[in-house]
């Protein structure tokens, strides 16, 4: 039973991705509609194998040899996870109906879609090394595509190429990772990994727990590889919501939870990992701050706030990483979502041309708000609670500088929602724009994020139930819902974290009487602007690659004895190799 | 049918029927029939060795090296001779089915169809020689059938000037095989391979080892090492899309496996082959990439990536060579199957598409970058098959591109050898990099708006869809699930590791 | 160095593959690169030949070296038949002027 619904689980959406596809651009109703089906029914499944979660391999397909055998499980983690991916997918999908309405290849956004929820299913269910890996190229392989939906716009193409390339430079830490655990373990399950990691050399050790932090940081937008993914913004916006919102980019994280057991004692990764992700998230939330475009804006919150996941699990803080991700999850793709119908409704992502929005699109305003108070962290929304534990962990497993930073970042983050939310929906028209309120379709996707915003945290007790009971290598501690809320409620680090944050939103109000000083900082804001110079660094190796590669070609003359001389070299160099090793 | 006989008859039966194929084209061409019947001929001259090849693989996969001597003919099927075979013999028929419409009309269609089966048929003898001559003959009987395909287009001035590079260059390389041989031949008075491994195990020398390097030169021409690489672009860009396929996919293959025979009989000569193997991998797969990646025809950007295609396999191969682990050649093996089907795929969707913007409508153009704007729309099928065969390219799963690299880089790292580790990420990298030019190429593919040549394109007959659809059916199937050709894969890896003493 | 048959060779084969790569580095007529080629198929037969007879096996060097004369006539012949029409299509022989396919 619980196997057949694993299976299902990947098999549902990528089935339906073919359908999809079949059903011809000619019929757009049709093509809504079977997506609909295919992933409500996905997301279903997979809630269903959520009473079957356990530690045990549920499925084996024998394959051997250098791919070692397909192994499926679905722990605690994983069917977390792909709940997630399902369930966040089929609301994107609803979304979609309204959202895409009119567009063109259709079938290539839904095939692209359902084809990216199975593969993200598949990454977290998987034990097998190999199989992540393979998952893990197929979901960067959607996401390079349906950046590029846009084909016709540069920007849309450049934006794809460019987070294909990055996440797949990230992608050989974990390739590297895998091969080496499998040269010294004999087996790619990454269960007997974990279980016998004491074993392996040290420094071995340190090359795979330092590969998967680069694959990683890479997946996940952190620092040094951030830049690819405001770029990867020209997206459909349901596809911001779905990949690099609250899926996707979450598969950094989740691969640093999972490997935890087996990395925690390499010498200097914990610090590492802390350090990423604390600085990934002050950066982009100064980046933030001066963002103009709205997607771009939410983007570096999403990586802001993946730092503070990242920053969570170097500090040991497992239960809290997970659940901040699953708040997170929630909420910005709530955020993108009516961001999209936003966008949808006036037609621009510019936010300097907007501005009492709020008038036209009041149900939009309402549920962007709820979004926007999370992300904040007020309570007593899903994202007080699971920052105020992120914060806790930090304090218990890291070092308090550390701690004070990332408390700066939440105050940053309080102040760059409050302007976001300023700039769209409140204040004088800046524009003549016509807005219109969001559809049926997008409604229907927009209130169940909401209602998820304001509940989710009450799920905090049976959440770590479920990770303590089906993950005994990671030797999580479980306790109530009402535990967490009182633990987060009388910790002093609390009370400290809402007077950062109540400044953050008073800096945000008394924007005028801080001009002083937001001139001073004009020069940081400047270098946020460029990315902190990662952008320039980006583009100065492409530009080297391409220039050596033109450079190159001349030494293809088409002359004959210019291909002769060729031979003569290549003799000589075997000769020399020979007579060296000789 | 007992296994010898079968071999035999595997040989013989597109040797023979190669003249008899030109034979009757010739005079169905004179008697001015409308459709050539040369094209059949020549698909059920390819069915019939496949039918061949049945028995003898069978005897071969149950562990016993199928042998035929006939005077100084010595032939010796075993797992790299049937990996080959069957990889030439399932190309060759798709290629023939895929061109039957593309040479339809072309001055002396039976000319092709005859040289293609002959080529076919050297390809097959090559991977049995057990002989150093029988190889070098039929290594030259390969090589002569090739250079009338690459310049089929007699009256094509770019045409004609790739043949002469490719002549030139190639027989430049056979030439130094030959005074190889005679070196081997004055040192062991033999030129059988076995007795020839079997005395130089013992005493090894200079002489022995210069010939190596000839070896590794001369059969490397063909495989397109760099820097001896120079006359692939021009010779795959030039020749009929199908010869491409061929060429690319088993030509260059069939260099290498000459190369691994010839050199694998000279193993005790020095400890350096791997090492060798393994530089020239990681010069191919760079140059490939790079010289790919500013490349505005597809037809050419596609041949340099065969460069690096081949590095990658010469990187597995090198790792079973140097450091005797069955799995880098059962890699580098799994990788060349899967290139013939990804490279095949590639260069036959690119042909299809060739001939649809504008061979059938009499233009030699070359078919480039920006003639692809928007070709999905008109081409939804050839489109896809098309992006498969660039992603699997590229490495992407779940394509058996990414299974195959996986394979290698497995073997790679197993040696637990610092620089074969960092050569293993430098392949890696590289891969990424070539995403650098395939992509693009799927980002114009699908652009909606429809580029002025797609606008203007022929549609494209049914018969040459039908190659694509199976070759792309194979890529997935096997990125799914990488054991599929493990029974043909991992006895041509054992054999390796036999002739390398291992 | 003694002058006996088989260091004579030596020279002979080192001479003719010598002049042979010369004559494809330098020469520009592309008849002329054809003869090259032959002569380094010839240095490579002298080889052959020589190195049957340092091992008694003479004869079977021999025939290797007839059944090369076939190979390699056959490679001159298909080399000339694309001169002849490299001159018909282009007008030229000059290897030089066969550079438009390049980069």
């Amino acid at each position: 039973m619980a196997a057949t619904l694993l299976i299902l689980s990947i098999a549902i959406p990528w089935f339906g991705a073919l359908v999809v596809w079949l059903a011809g651009d000619a019929r757009p109703r049709l093509q809504h509609g079977l997506a609909v089906a295919f992933s409500v029914l996905a997301g279903a499944v997979a809630v269903a194998l959520l009473p079957f979660s356990s530690s045990q391999i549920l499925l084996s397909i024998p394959v051997g040899g250098a791919f070692g055998d397909f192994t499926f499980a679905a722990d605690g983690l994983g069917v977390f996870l792909a709940v997630v991916a399902t369930v966040v997918g089929s609301l994107a999908v609803i979304f979609s109906v309204g959202y895409m309405r009119g567009e063109q290849q259709l079938g290539r956004y839904y095939a692209l879609v359902l084809f990216f929820i199975g593969a993200m299913v598949g990454l977290v269910l998987t034990t097998n090394l190999l199989l992540i890996f393979f998952f893990w190229e197929i979901t960067a392989l959607c996401s390079y595509a349906l950046i590029s939906f846009y084909n016709d716009d540069p920007k849309a193409v450049a934006g794809g190429i460019k987070a294909l390339i990055i996440t797949q430079l990230g992608g050989v830490g974990l390739l590297l990772g895998a091969l080496m655990i499998f040269s010294y373990t004999g087996s790619f399950d990454l269960r007997d990994f974990i279980a016998q990691a004491g074993n392996i050399p040290q420094t071995a050790l340190a090359v795979m727990a330092f590969g998967f932090l680069a694959a990683a940081a890479a997946k996940s937008a952190q620092f040094p590889f951030q830049t690819w993914l405001p770029d990867a913004m020209e997206a459909p916006t349901p596809i911001s919501a779905l990949i690099h919102a609250a899926t996707m980019v979450n598969a950094g994280v989740y691969l640093l939870v999972r490997f935890y057991p087996a990395f925690a004692e390499v010498p200097g990764w914990r610090t590492a990992v802390m350090l990423v992700g604390m600085l990934s998230a002050l950066l982009t939330a100064i980046m933030a701050m001066v963002a103009t475009d709205l997607k771009r804006a939410l983007a570096y919150s999403t990586v802001s706030q993946l730092g503070y996941m990242v920053y969570a699990v170097g500090a040991g803080g497992l239960f809290a990483s997970q659940f901040h991700l699953m708040s997170h999850s929630v909420f910005k793709a709530l955020l993108f979502l009516s961001a999209g119908a936003v966008i949808h409704g006036v037609g621009t992502r510019d936010m300097r041309l907007m501005g009492g929005l709020g008038q036209k699109m009041p149900f939009t305003r309402a549920v962007f708000v709820i979004g926007a108070l999370a992300l904040a962290g007020l309570p007593i929304l899903n994202g007080f609670w699971s920052k105020e534990l992120v914060l806790e962990a930090g304090l218990v497993g890291g070092p308090l500088w550390m701690w004070v930073v990332m408390l700066v970042g939440a105050g940053l983050t309080a102040c760059y929602t409050f302007r976001m939310v300023w700039m769209v929906f409140y204040g004088q028209p800046r524009a003549k724009l016509h807005a219109h309120e969001a559809g049926a379709a997008m409604k229907t996707a927009l209130a169940p994020l909401a209602a998820g915003t304001l509940l989710t945290w009450l799920l905090a007790g049976p959440f770590s139930k479920l990770l303590e009971s089906t993950l005994p290598l990671h030797a999580l501690e479980s306790h109530s819902t009402l535990h967490y809320l009182e633990e987060v409620a009388l910790a002093p680090a609390t009370l400290i974290a809402m007077v950062v944050i109540a400044l953050g939103l008073a800096a945000w109000w008394q924007r005028a009487r801080l001009q002083g000083l937001v001139n001073a900082l004009s020069g940081v804001a400047r270098a946020a602007a460029d990315s902190f110079g990662f952008e320039a660094i980006n583009r100065g190796i492409v530009r080297a690659t391409q220039n050596s590669a033109e450079n190159l070609r001349v030494t293809q003359t088409g002359l004959v004895s210019w291909n002769i001389f060729g031979i003569m070299a290549g003799l000589v160099l075997v000769l020399v190799i020979l007579l060296l090793g000789a | 049918m007992d296994a010898t006989t079968a071999l035999t008859g595997l040989i013989l039966t597109p040797l023979v029927a190669s003249p008899l194929v030109y034979l009757f084209g010739r005079l169905a061409a004179r008697a001015g029939a409308p459709r050539n019947p040369a094209r059949w001929l020549a698909l059920v001259v390819l069915a019939a060795a496949l039918a061949f090849l049945f028995p003898a693989g069978q005897a071969v996969l149950n562990g016993s090296a199928v042998e035929v001597v006939d005077g100084a003919i010595a032939l010796r099927m075993d797992g790299i001779g049937l990996l080959l075979a069957a990889a030439v013999l399932v190309l060759g028929l798709l290629v023939t089915l895929f061109s039957s419409p593309y040479m339809a009309g072309e001055e002396g269609e039976e000319k092709f169809y005859a040289l293609l089966v002959m080529m076919c048929g050297t390809m097959v003898g090559l991977g049995c020689a057990s002989d150093l001559f029988n190889l070098w003959i039929w290594f030259e009987a390969m090589a002569v059938s090739s250079y009338m395909l690459v310049a089929f287009y007699r009256q094509q001035g770019a045409s004609l000037e790739a043949g002469v590079k490719y002549l030139v260059q190639s027989a430049a390389g056979s030439a130094l095989v030959l005074l190889g041989i005679a070196l081997v031949f004055s040192q062991s008075g033999t030129t059988s391979l076995a007795a020839i491994r079997a005395g130089a195990a013992a005493g090894s020398g200079p002489v022995l080892m210069a010939a190596g390097a000839l070896f590794l030169i001369g059969f490397g021409v063909k495989t397109a090492l760099v820097p001896m690489h120079t006359w692939l672009p021009d010779a795959h860009s030039q020749a009929p899309s199908g010869i491409s396929a061929m060429l690319s996919g088993v030509v260059i293959e069939a260099g290498l496996v000459a190369l691994l025979r010839a050199v694998g009989a000279l193993a005790g000569v020095s400890t350096s082959w791997g090492l060798l193997l393994m530089v020239f991998g990681a010069m191919n797969i760079l140059l490939g990439n790079l010289m790919a990646l500013r490349q505005k025809q597809v037809k050419r950007m596609l041949a340099y990536s065969s460069l690096s295609h081949v590095g990658y396999m010469l990187i597995g191969l090198g790792v079973t060579v140097g450091f005797q682990l069955a799995q880098g050649a059962a890699g580098g093996f799994f990788h060349l199957l899967v290139h013939v089907l990804m490279k095949g795929l590639a260069f036959l969707a690119a042909g299809t598409l060739l001939y649809a913007l504008h061979l059938a409508q009499g233009s030699h153009h070359p078919l480039v970058a920006d003639d692809l704007n928007g070709a999905a729309r008109r081409y939804p099928f050839i489109a896809l098959v098309f992006s498969l065969a660039l992603l699997s390219l590229g490495g992407l799963p779940p394509l058996a591109g990414f299974m195959s690299k996986w394979q290698i880089f497995v073997a790679g790292v197993q040696t637990h050898n610092m620089a074969v580790i960092v050569l293993v990420v430098f392949a890696a990298l590289n891969s990424v990099l070539s995403l650098g030019y395939y992509a693009p190429l799927i980002n114009r593919m699908y652009r909606k708006e429809i580029g002025p040549v797609v606008e203007m394109g022929k549609p494209v007959p049914v018969v040459m869809a039908v190659p694509l659809a199976l070759l792309a059916l194979a890529l997935v199937a096997a990125g799914f699930y990488p054991a599929l050709f493990g029974w043909l894969v991992n006895p041509a890896a054992a054999s390796l590791l036999v002739a390398f003493g291992g | 160095m003694t002058l006996n048959i088989t260091n004579v060779a030596v020279l002979v084969v080192l001479g003719l593959f010598a002049t042979g790569f010369y004559g494809l580095l330098a020469v520009r007529n592309l008849i002329k690169v054809v003869v090259a080629l032959q002569i380094l198929v010839k240095g490579a037969m002298v080889a052959l030949v020589a190195a049957g007879n340092l091992t008694g096996q003479l004869q079977a060097a021999q025939s290797m070296a007839l059944t090369v004369i076939v190979a390699d006539t056959i490679v001159a012949v298909v080399a000339l038949a694309l001169a002849v029409q490299v001159r018909r299509c282009i007008g030229t022989l000059d290897i030089k002027a066969l550079t438009s396919l390049k980069r």
